[in-house]
């Protein structure tokens, strides 16, 4: 009776982690690409297995040492973290669900007539926040790729793809920036 | 929206749509590797290193390569905090090597200067200290390496103390401290700065090395010089060196303060003192059969690597009994002070099922390999019996 009541436990906490995670996932994903990112590719989270404590902790270093997450987002993080990458979870996880990717598209606001029209001088903040950890100041490159006068930036479509899906080690941005960001980076390229 | 507003819906708005819903999949493909701490979709056991980290790159060495004694250049396993630095900094006509702090003589060298003075070739194994960390139970932070953050390679260069009696050391200098060219991408976090003993700066086969298996050092291991400090764990051999330092005390700052430390296996009152991780300890490795590998019964030959921290390898044994009875194996190939012993065994299978191979080594000073490696917060210096399963088939 009682081992029957302990599976019972664990199950039920399994089912709160999935719930958590489903949950938490887009936004706290959305976290790791725009703030974590910066210094390291995700695959250095997601092979930890690893007690609330120790997420608290690691989380509170990466503040310390510069990672821009508000109080709020720390918590939401260290909650997120906590519920799927803890020490019972399987050294294989399944894969996030659809409903990471479909954030991206509910993302957006509701579209102007037309394309969206870029800002270069607002795409040259948005770059600087988002882009140049990799790319270099004035896209001139380093991690990333020189993005100024790269032939990719004539090829549009490959453009949006890129930012947005992501590519190799580049994170994929669809769940962090807007349309109107995106296209004020790419005006802003256009410019370099 | 209006009808008229759909009409006008533009073509990169359709074809985002159609290229969400294929890349949502290929995002979560993308997730999923991230997931397992692998970055290897569809080719999975043909690249040369298995990867844990993508940015920084860090990079583990499959087991198999361990056939052979050294390991090549472009299958060494690839660790640094930071990445490498951009080629320009460390290029031949930028790069040079300062030596100041406790001195008489601040010397500035460039890589001239250091192939001009007698130039020597150490055959050395590099281990990282969280090598085997993925092992340790209850899991600890960190980049979770398994088998393969090791490797053995022929290190030419100079012997650090040539360089340092150049300097002149002076009597108030007990450490020496290193700094390389990497940097990380936010300037809040700590630089990768740390410090040995001045007596194993002074030790002969201390050396910085210009030189890895018989060609210039690559850009990923620490172009162009890096620390060798043979028989230590590598967070001595700082890569990219551009500062010595020495000094009266330890470094400063985290990666030498807190990173890299072990508690001291005395219980203090207040609590464990915590010391850097220095010297390797007894350590073997199976790289055939490997792990899931099928194997027709009768002969099969076992094989592998052991190493300790400078001290001669006595024993290697095998058992395939969970380690009831152990038997010798017998050690061939070279015998370097600081390389890895070859070893090989003859198993013969007489029995159809799952078998289990354990590795255990026993070096010259008495010690020998555990089950399993006491547990540290960090997660370093396991050294536990190695295990490759394997299916026997009649």
């Amino acid at each position: 009776m009682l081992a029957v009541v302990g599976l019972a436990a664990i199950v039920a906490a399994q089912d709160d982690d999935t719930a958590i995670v489903a949950a938490l996932a887009p936004r706290a994903e959305s976290l790791l690409v725009a703030r974590c990112s910066v210094c390291h590719s995700e695959n250095l989270i997601t092979q930890q297995r690893l007690p609330r404590a120790r997420w608290e902790a690691t989380v509170e270093k990466m503040k310390h040492w510069g990672a821009e997450i508000s109080q709020d987002e720390a918590e939401l993080l260290v909650r997120y973290l906590s519920a799927r990458y803890h020490p019972g979870a399987p050294d294989r996880l399944p894969p996030l669900g659809p409903e990471v990717g479909a954030e991206e598209l509910l993302n957006q606001e509701p579209r102007p007539d037309g394309p969206v029209a870029g800002l270069a001088t607002r795409g040259a903040g948005v770059f600087e926040r988002n882009c140049q950890a990799c790319h270099g100041a004035g896209a001139g490159g380093g991690m990333g790729p020189k993005l100024a006068k790269n032939p990719i930036l004539k090829h549009e479509d490959a453009f949006w793809e890129t930012v947005l899906h992501g590519r190799g080690p580049m994170p994929a941005w669809g769940t962090v920036l807007t349309h109107q960001d995106i296209a004020d980076i790419h005006a802003w390229l256009l410019t370099r | 929206m209006t009808a008229g507003q759909e009409e006008k819906v533009s073509r990169r708005s359709l074809l985002k749509r159609v290229a969400g819903l294929v890349a949502g999949a290929l995002l979560n493909q993308r997730l999923a590797a991230a997931a397992t701490g692998e970055d290897e979709i569809g080719s999975r056991g043909k690249d040369p290193l298995i990867v844990r980290v993508t940015r920084p790159f860090d990079a583990e060495t499959p087991v198999r390569e361990f056939a052979s004694f050294l390991t090549p250049t472009d299958r060494f396993f690839v660790r640094s905090h930071f990445g490498p630095p951009a080629p320009e900094q460390i290029s031949e006509a930028n790069w040079q090597l300062r030596l100041d702090g406790l001195v008489e003589r601040a010397l500035t060298l460039r890589l001239q200067d250091l192939r001009r003075m007698e130039a020597v070739t150490i055959t050395a194994v590099l281990q990282c200290s969280g090598n085997g960390r993925a092992f340790h139970r209850p899991k600890t932070p960190g980049v979770q390496w398994e088998r393969g953050a090791v490797g053995n390679a022929r290190w030419t260069g100079v012997r650090l103390r040539d360089v340092l009696a150049q300097a002149g050391v002076r009597p108030e200098g007990r450490h020496v401290q290193f700094q390389g060219a990497d940097r990380p991408v936010v300037s809040s976090v700590p630089l990768f700065t740390r410090s040995i003993p001045l007596e194993k700066a002074l030790h002969p086969d201390t050396i910085l090395a210009y030189g890895m298996n018989g060609r210039p050092l690559p850009l990923l291991h620490g172009a162009p010089l890096r620390v060798i400090t043979p028989g230590w764990m590598a967070e001595s051999c700082t890569k990219w060196v551009t500062e010595i330092t020495v000094q009266a005390e330890e470094s400063k700052g985290y990666y030498m303060q807190t990173a890299y430390r072990v508690p001291t296996s005395q219980a203090e009152l207040a609590g464990p003192v915590m010391v850097p991780v220095e010297a390797m300890v007894v350590k073997s490795l199976i790289a055939g059969p490997s792990e899931g590998e099928t194997v027709k019964a009768g002969p099969v030959s076992i094989h592998g690597v052991a190493w300790s921290n400078g001290a001669k390898i006595s024993t290697v044994e095998v058992a395939t009994d969970e380690g009831k009875s152990w038997e010798p194996a017998r050690l061939v190939g070279e015998d370097h002070p600081y390389a890895w012993r070859q070893w090989q065994y003859g198993w013969t299978a007489k029995n159809p099922g799952t078998f289990a191979i354990l590795c255990r080594a026993t070096d010259g000073q008495g010690m020998t390999q555990p089950a399993t490696s006491p547990w540290n917060p960090s997660g370093f210096l396991w050294n536990g019996w190695d295990r490759v399963v394997v299916t026997v088939r009649s």
